[in-house]
């Protein structure tokens, strides 16, 4: 089968490579690849379109191998890849409108919550909800950033990762 | 080496066992004669040029409670800085509570020393929170070592083990538990499933919290300990009033729960970075560095060349604190 990769480099020396290395070593084959060093990501990052071919557990592999050389991955096949992003928040849900809060974190360009969980407690005001959020990848922890910045603004105490 | 020690409370007097366990083996190995000529508490000193007694201090310590009442060479009311004009001294080990209002008298004693040419070697945080950079230029200047292992993390290496051990290397970041008493009450939050103020309660009874915990469940002395960090390893200039502090005792048992249930902890974790000083609780990962239990302390330095860093240690204790301060004089010791 075939896969359409799109890859997020650093722009310096090496990384084009450092990417292809892995496919033919593992048994898969280059079929395409489109560089161009001067269009580049708002994150200053060169993508690299790649499709390969091979067998699912080949491919699987080399997403693998890819993704552990500590390079990005941002699309398989037309579908972006994304990041999961958990966080705690702890209040009064009912008072504070968590539900307002959902639609605030919606609304954040490329942001979807993807699981909602809430514990209430003896005291309202000590109830925690668990959010999980679904981000583009690379965009962690500016995410991070603006739950906290909602969490706080709604009066919520906001327990990110780490 | 002639040594002045300020503060006769628990650190202090690990100091003194420290020494007395040690005092053979640092002879043999590095040729380092330990004198403590002069140790200081609230109710005085006890000075004697030859070198106390480290058994009899102890004792007069334990079963009095007063240094001053030390036999023949103690004597009440003395200040530290009548002690340091006093006697004749290479070293001052400064063990005093940690105050984050002013840092004094700590401040003060460290800046004499260091202005009459002698070495400081310290667990106190209040004066390095507060005025780290004055600290470091002043003994600079005046050409002595300016140690302070003991301040975070107690026996777990950092300071000494970035400076030293990754010299070659930029420090990024540094992410790390560095409160005992806190990381204890959330552990046992999450085993017991037990409220807030039930595990403080019992973290008191144990002596693992204080009587009144502000500084540590507030999250005030793991910020003083992103202060040092920071000002020390990432070579920032930056006091207590830059670090965003949050403690948890607003952390409840619901929040735990859910937390576990996508398998996370709550911890309180410190981070120290170009951009960000802060002490807040957050989710760490079941089986990453950071699901430590109990009192210990753990941080991750994130390097250029040898990526991430991880150390554990004993946060906390008496003797655990004093073996950093030990360390730190064999080092001055060795560099002279």
């Amino acid at each position: 089968m075939r896969l359409n990769l799109v890859l997020e480099l650093l722009d310096v020396p090496g990384q084009l490579i450092d990417a292809l290395n892995p496919i033919g070593r593992l048994g898969a084959n280059i079929v395409a690849v489109i560089h161009q060093r001067d269009v580049k990501t708002e994150r200053g990052t060169v993508p690299v379109q790649i499709t390969i071919e091979g067998d699912k557990e080949t491919l699987n592999q080399v997403l693998n191998v890819i993704e552990e050389a500590g390079i990005q991955i941002i699309q398989v096949d037309g579908i972006l890849r994304k990041e999961k992003i958990t966080t705690i928040l702890v209040g009064n849900i009912v008072d504070n409108d968590v539900k307002d809060t959902v639609e605030l974190l919606n609304n954040i360009e490329g942001v979807m919550v993807a699981d909602l969980d809430l514990k209430m407690s003896d005291h309202p005001e000590k109830s925690a909800s668990r959010i999980v959020i679904e981000a583009e990848q690379g965009r962690k922890k500016e995410v991070m950033a603006k739950i906290k910045e909602i969490g706080n603004l709604k009066g919520f105490m906001v327990i990110n990762e780490v | 080496m002639k040594i002045v020690l300020i503060g006769f409370g628990s650190v202090g007097q690990g100091v003194a066992q420290v020494f007395q366990m040690k005092k053979g083996l640092v002879k043999e190995e590095y040729g380092l004669d330990l004198k403590l000529v002069a140790a200081l508490d609230r109710s005085g000193a006890a000075i004697n040029p030859e070198g106390l007694d480290i058994d009899l201090l102890l004792k007069t310590k334990n079963e009095t409670g007063k240094v001053a009442n030390y036999p023949e060479y103690g004597e009440a009311g003395l200040s530290g800085h009548e002690v340091l004009d006093e006697v004749e001294y290479e070293c001052i080990i400064e063990v005093t509570p940690t105050n984050i209002e002013d840092g004094e008298p700590a401040q003060s004693h460290m800046l004499k020393a260091i202005k009459n040419g002698k070495h400081v070697v310290t667990s106190n945080k209040g004066p390095l929170a507060l005025s780290f950079n004055e600290l470091a230029k002043a003994a600079m200047e005046n050409k002595v070592q300016f140690k302070y292992e003991a301040s975070v993390g107690g026996a777990m290496p950092i300071i000494n083990f970035a400076h030293e051990t990754l010299s070659g290397c930029k420090i990024e970041s540094i992410y790390g538990i560095l409160n005992g008493t806190t990381n204890y009450i959330l552990s046992r939050m999450a085993k017991e499933g037990s409220s807030y103020e039930q595990t403080l309660n019992e973290a008191q009874e144990m002596g693992i919290a204080e009587t009144d915990p502000t500084q540590d469940v507030e999250g005030e002395d793991a910020a003083c300990k992103v202060v040092i960090l920071a000002n020390s390893i990432l070579k920032m200039d930056v006091t207590y009033a830059d670090v965003e502090v949050r403690g948890i005792s607003q952390i409840t048992p619901e929040s735990i729960a859910l937390a576990k249930k996508e398998g996370y902890l709550i911890k309180l974790i410190g981070e120290v970075s170009k951009d960000n000083l802060e002490v807040s609780p957050r989710l760490v990962k079941e089986g990453s560095p950071f699901a430590v239990e109990g009192t210990l302390n753990v941080a991750t330095l994130k390097t250029d060349l040898a990526d991430e860093v991880t150390v554990v240690g004993k946060g906390a204790g008496s003797v655990e604190t004093a073996s950093a301060i030990l360390s730190d004089i064999i080092s001055i010791w060795k560099s002279r």
